[in-house]
């Protein structure tokens, strides 16, 4: 764990709990180890590792339906499996929902097997009407909360996405 | 035994736990068993999420109890939940797999390898502990009360074999009648009332 990406967790951390997140459901992505690592080892949150995204979208949505703030992490490509769950579940119930994910197959990515979620991420979710807040600088860190608050007055969800840059380091 | 009945028995033996039911027949078994429109949240079109959804309730709330009904065309989607159950093991929690091995919501159409699936059996190889099977009314009349009533630690897995719907069924049983919305209030402000949480961050 770098000290940039210490910082850079803690910080994610930090936002989470100030928008009353308890519970946070997440998916490993080698870009979010560290945030995950942060996540786990603080008391201010319930930390569950689910073993599909969708699973994420369920819990997270009946939190809220019980009154616990919750939020879904995950890499893109699981970002990419939860069209389903959130149409149905989300926008049919009008159920908040609270989304983080990476930003894959930009510039500055070199795996090949993210250039698919390059192409067709954000697509999928303009195409779902689903708004987005991509977080590229730790500057823009704050801006956790306000989308997170939007996605209480929205009554749908929302979904920021960490770049490259802001989670490793310029590549 | 009869999937409707198996439901009103269900219902006879329900004392203040709060429902959600599933996609395929289950909203349909239970709002006939008991046209309840508060204490029930009715998460039609979720394929595998019955569970994950009444779990995030039971983790919310831990001084309410929790059902929740999936169909075993749901369960097989996604039967790596019963790891995230254990994991979580909430003791509010009842899992209730509704076995008719069929796609109950797509006309009875056939689940593959129907015949062969231990649904118990594979909760067990997932850790679970708590583990039950009822495949007639009278064992379930006779069984259910005690195990509802006790206290034992740990997530509940109930496996329940049903008949699949009759076509009569499949014509006559409604769905509940309500979208999404209404559903998401009536169920919030009730538990609301029962709780005292603020979940929409308004009141009324």
């Amino acid at each position: 764990m770098s000290a940039k990406s210490t910082t850079t967790a803690a910080r994610i951390a930090d936002q989470l709990a100030s928008c009353g997140v308890r519970l946070v459901a997440s998916l490993p992505d080698n870009w979010v180890m560290d945030v995950i690592k942060t996540i786990d080892q603080d008391d201010r949150f319930v930390h569950v590792a689910v073993n599909r995204e969708e699973s994420a979208i369920g819990l997270c949505s009946g939190a809220y339906m019980g009154a616990m703030g919750s939020a879904a992490l995950m890499g893109a490509s699981g970002l990419m499996t939860i069209i389903y769950a959130v149409t149905k579940i989300n926008y049919t119930y009008e159920i908040p929902l609270f989304l983080m994910a990476t930003l894959r197959g930009q510039a500055g990515d070199h795996h090949k097997h993210h250039v698919s979620n390059g192409l067709y991420l954000l697509p999928v979710l303009n195409a779902i009407n689903m708004p987005y807040q991509i977080i590229d600088k730790p500057e823009e860190i704050d801006l956790i909360s306000r989308s997170y608050r939007h996605t209480r007055t929205y009554a749908r969800p929302m979904t920021v996405l960490f770049t490259r840059d802001l989670l490793r380091r310029a590549h | 035994m009869q999937y409707v009945e198996c439901f009103r028995a269900l219902a006879r033996h329900r004392t203040n736990e709060i429902v959600v039911a599933s996609a395929g027949n289950s909203c349909q078994a239970w709002w006939a068993a008991t046209h309840d429109i508060d204490a029930s949240f009715y998460l039609d079109a979720s394929m595998s999420l019955s569970t994950m959804f009444a779990s995030g309730l039971a983790l919310a709330q831990p001084g309410l109890k929790f059902w929740a009904f999936m169909g075993d065309g749901a369960f097989v989607m996604n039967p790596g939940m019963l790891m995230v159950e254990r994991q979580m093991n909430l003791q509010n929690l009842t899992h209730f797999v509704v076995s008719n091995r069929a796609y109950g919501g797509t006309s009875n159409a056939d689940l593959p390898n129907r015949g062969d699936i231990d649904y118990a059996a594979l909760a067990r190889s997932m850790g679970l502990e708590r583990i039950f099977e009822f495949s007639t009314i009278e064992a379930l009349e006779r069984d259910f009360p005690a195990l509802k009533a006790s206290n034992a630690p740990g997530h509940t897995f109930v496996v329940l074999e049903v008949e699949p719907f009759s076509e009569q069924d499949q014509q006559q049983l409604e769905s509940p009648p309500f979208d999404g919305p209404e559903l998401k209030f009536r169920f919030g402000r009730h538990l609301e009332s029962l709780t005292g949480a603020d979940i929409f961050g308004y009141r009324i």
